[in-house]
């Protein structure tokens, strides 16, 4: 038995709600994950939050469950919940003893198909009041809080759905008003735009007939808008300042490169691991360890269905230019590209993914909102071990490759710089 | 059957839920190791909790112990600090370490083939650290960086000024953890050393395992390795309790230009106590323990204050505290320390039978879900480690939860909310700030620098 081998259930309600099952007995716990396949990637400018600020709202109870309700019934049941935007998708998700499956089924199909009667412009005022917080309790009143929102507005152009943060504007967010939720809510909350995997220790054909029963008749709303592909124009190198109050300059350096599950979001991923991941990756060695040229270094690869970049961000230990630093890391980057990597540094990767793979198994939440996106983005919710496969069949030379493809003159440079002292 | 929308579907059956048995092993050296086997996945968990921490450290050298848990891995045995890192990569696994003002805290994940050699590896980090002075002088700089960063967060101020004005007079709990600029600055790699041989003890250390491998193979295994490790005695330890004059001041940490304020609100508690610890939590849950509790509903879903509100009863080892936090809106600072307090006074008059029976509803219903992963068992053991609680904790929790009254409840929050006591910190733009103060009649005043020092 291999037990990234997932066993499940799929089939769509007429009105083209995706149905995902999925049994796991190992805990008496069921949990329950909605995808809507709608983010702020589907935001107009003007309205730059909206996503999650609709996310928000359907907290905020519907037509047979009073505001406050929704939080209140599953944590009197011993769950969690809770719900997420990025610029993809948005989820909600619980967690419950299995023996409150079917009132968790009964909350998720009253928002999905009667939260409108229930919306209040007093709800609505409120929660703008609740996210203008978050976003500033989050990002502005954080030190380089900003870095995100300024990174994205260089990297994807106008027009691009990544060209704002989830978060949104502050003058975005203040404007939001009821014709904008309602709107927001006829365009991506339908069946047909989500899918819903049960997951956990549960009986299935109860499951089934709970399913049927709240969410057969929800109608759906219209043809859900697609928003086109976008293609971007290659970067010119551009070097952006901002001051702020903080004690250490930090770096930003961003590269265009590809879509989630292509050729070279996998290269791409292990590349940054190789570069940053522990403490004998390359960057972390040379420029946290041995010559203590910054004080924190990190890489990543962003994948998303509309693009993707490569990020590194480095903090300068005290006294120590940005341009030292800048340059060191393209210093290094140009060795993986001139003379590629070590088979030891490729298998060390490997293997730290596959036993990461192995440890996300262990929560039914998390193995719930997994199963949602490979059947988002495979259209095959059991994608464990093709993924997984994905990295075990690398060659040294892919990586070199990526390198060499992505990581060229064109990038994006973000400087904050410590705003100087009277 | 005709669907009624109206009507919230009632709990089907009850669960069956087993709490997995806790085996207790006493190695050749002594040490207690607890395991509970589990074999859903090919994964095992091991986490050694070492008492003393912080806590121990020379008051003047206040974040040694800090700098000596994360000089563990900088090399060990035949290990330099990179292959170290190396070994534990290239067999997937992962080793942490933290340190609390109480214990220092170290673990290991790996999947089952390689459980073996993890262990190793980790038996030579914690008997034969390298303790080197470069190494030492390169952490020591990287956690001097660190605190200076801290100037830059609110959060970082707002806690460590708490902290400070919670335990006057030099207390053992007052500083942070990983210290201040000034007590770094005094440690040595000797310092290092001597708390290696005097205060990271085996007869203080207890091994906690959970996952994938069965009694006799744990016994056999930990045996050959950390069943070996002997190291001094434990020193007595004598402490001596926080001093508990009651200073009910607002002070006030100027970030100019901040669109928040970050609040704290408390006051030195009793310490963890097995007669009072369920009213307490039960209590809690009511008044700010969670998303659904008044303090959250007031600020959050019915002002629009902030993003989120609580508070909680924490306990060290050896002492107790309650705290309200919250990062609220700048122009409503006052009026959220008034709200705050309104509820505090509130509560002392009692809650109401629905609000007792959803508290603990949701305590004895969400109890399974504390099992599902090795991480959050192990964390669950540890915990009762740390507060030596009895074996049959799990097994009595629930009952001892049903059994608390509104009496119980009534009592506590007479007993441990004392608005009386309360003092605040606040870090947020002052002028902004001292203006709603003062209009709000909020005086008690002191204002102060992040490092908690008063401004004259």
């Amino acid at each position: 038995m291999n037990v990234l081998d997932l066993k499940y259930e799929r089939y769509k309600l007429n009105n083209g709600l995706e149905v995902i099952l999925y049994n796991n007995k190992h805990v008496p716990l069921s949990a329950v994950n909605i995808w809507y396949k709608t983010g702020s990637a589907y935001e107009r400018k003007g309205k730059t939050g909206l996503a999650h600020l609709f996310e928000h709202m359907m907290f905020q109870g519907s037509q047979n469950v009073p505001k406050e309700m929704h939080f209140r019934f599953i944590q009197e049941a011993g769950g969690s919940l809770n719900g997420s935007t990025s610029f993809d998708r948005t989820n909600f998700y619980e967690k419950v003893p299995s023996n409150f499956l079917e009132m968790v089924l009964w909350l998720e199909a009253d928002r999905m198909g009667f939260l409108l009667p229930a919306l209040s412009q007093e709800k609505l005022t409120n929660q703008i009041s609740v996210v203008r917080n978050e976003r500033i309790e989050r990002y502005d009143n954080q030190p380089y809080g900003l870095a995100w929102e300024i990174l994205l507005k260089n990297l994807y152009p106008e027009g691009h759905p990544y060209n704002w943060p989830t978060i949104g504007s502050l003058e975005d967010i203040d404007s939001y008003n009821m014709e904008d939720v309602t709107d927001f809510y006829q365009k991506y909350y339908s069946p047909s735009n989500a899918s819903i995997v049960i997951a956990g220790d549960f009986d299935i054909a109860s499951a089934k007939k709970m399913v049927e029963y709240y969410f057969n008749d929800i109608p759906n709303l219209q043809n859900t808008p697609e928003i086109s592909d976008f293609s971007l124009n290659s970067l010119t190198h551009k070097v952006i300042e901002h001051s702020e109050d903080v004690q250490l300059s930090r770096i930003y350096m961003a590269w265009h490169t590809t879509k989630i599950f292509t050729e070279d979001d996998v290269p791409l991923e292990v590349l940054a691991d190789i570069l940053a991941g522990s403490k004998s990756s390359r960057l972390y060695k040379e420029l946290v360890y041995d010559r203590e040229l910054a004080q924190d270094i990190s890489v990543y690869q962003f994948s998303g269905k509309f693009a993707g970049h490569f990020l590194i961000a480095a903090t300068a230990k005290p006294g120590v230019e940005l341009e030292l630093i800048k340059s060191e890391i393209l210093r290094l980057i140009g060795v993986v590209k001139k003379s590629g990597i070590t088979s030891n540094e490729l298998q060390k990767s490997k293997n730290s993914i596959k036993s990461s793979f192995i440890y996300s198994m262990q929560n039914v939440d998390s193995l719930a909102d997994q199963l949602n996106y490979y059947n988002c983005f495979l259209d095959e919710p059991n994608s464990f071990i093709a993924d997984l496969t994905r990295y075990d069949i690398l060659k040294e030379e892919a990586i070199q490759k990526a390198a060499m493809t992505y990581l060229n003159d064109n990038y994006i440079e973000l400087q904050i710089l410590p705003s100087k002292k009277d | 059957m005709l669907l009624d929308r109206t009507i919230r579907p009632a709990a089907s059956d009850n669960i069956d839920f087993e709490i997995p048995e806790i085996k207790s092993i006493t190695l050749d050296n002594n040490i207690q190791a607890l395991f509970i086997e589990r074999h859903n996945l090919p994964i095992i968990r091991l986490n050694l909790v070492v008492q003393g921490g912080s806590k121990l450290d020379d008051i003047d050298k206040k974040g040694t112990a800090s700098l000596f848990t994360m000089m563990l891995d900088e090399g060990a045995g035949k290990y330099n600090a990179m292959q170290l890192s190396d070994e534990f990569e290239m067999l997937g696994s992962n080793f942490e370490s933290s340190c609390t003002d109480d214990a220092i805290f170290l673990s290991i994940r790996s999947l089952t083939e390689n459980f073996n050699k993890t262990l190793e590896l980790f038996n030579t980090i914690i008997s034969s650290p390298h303790l080197n002075e470069e190494d030492f002088e390169r952490e020591k700089r990287k956690t001097l960086v660190r605190i200076l960063q801290q100037k830059d967060d609110p959060e970082d101020i707002a806690n460590n000024v708490f902290s400070l004005k919670l335990f006057p007079g030099n207390h053992p709990y007052a500083l942070p953890t990983a210290g201040l600029e000034e007590t770094v600055n005094a440690i040595s790699n000797d310092d290092i050393k001597n708390y290696f041989l005097n205060n990271f003890n085996s007869d203080k250390a207890t091994i906690i395992i959970v996952g994938d491998i069965n009694y006799e193979e744990v016994k056999r295994l930990l045996n050959s390795t950390v069943g070996k490790w002997k190291t001094n005695p434990a020193a007595e330890f004598t402490f001596f309790d926080p001093s508990e004059d009651v200073d009910p001041m607002i002070y006030l940490i100027d970030k100019p230009g901040a669109m928040h304020s970050d609040i704290r609100i408390g006051y030195l508690s009793e310490k963890r106590d097995e007669t009072t610890y369920f009213p307490k939590l039960l209590l809690n849950m009511v008044l700010g323990g969670q998303f659904s509790s008044r303090i959250n509903l007031n600020l959050r879903e019915s002002k629009g204050y902030t993003y989120g509100a609580f508070s909680s009863f924490n306990y060290y080892k050896e002492a107790g505290f309650f705290i309200v936090s919250s990062s609220v809106n700048a122009i409503n600072t006052a009026d959220s320390i008034i709200e705050i307090f309104n509820e505090l006074n509130k509560i002392r008059e009692g809650i109401n039978i629905n609000e007792l029976n959803f508290a603990k509803s949701s305590l004895i219903r969400r109890f399974p879900s504390s099992f599902e992963t090795n991480r959050q068992i192990a964390a669950s053991l540890t915990r009762m480690i740390m507060f030596s609680l009895p074996f049959n904790h799990f097994n009595t929790y629930i009952d001892r939860i049903k059994s608390i009254t509104l009496e119980d409840i009534k009592s506590a929050a007479d007993y441990f909310i004392c608005p009386d006591k309360c003092f605040t910190v606040i870090v947020g733009d002052k002028n902004t700030v001292i203006k709603q103060l003062d209009e709000k009649g909020l005086s008690n005043l002191i204002e102060l620098d992040y490092k908690g020092n008063k401004i004259f």
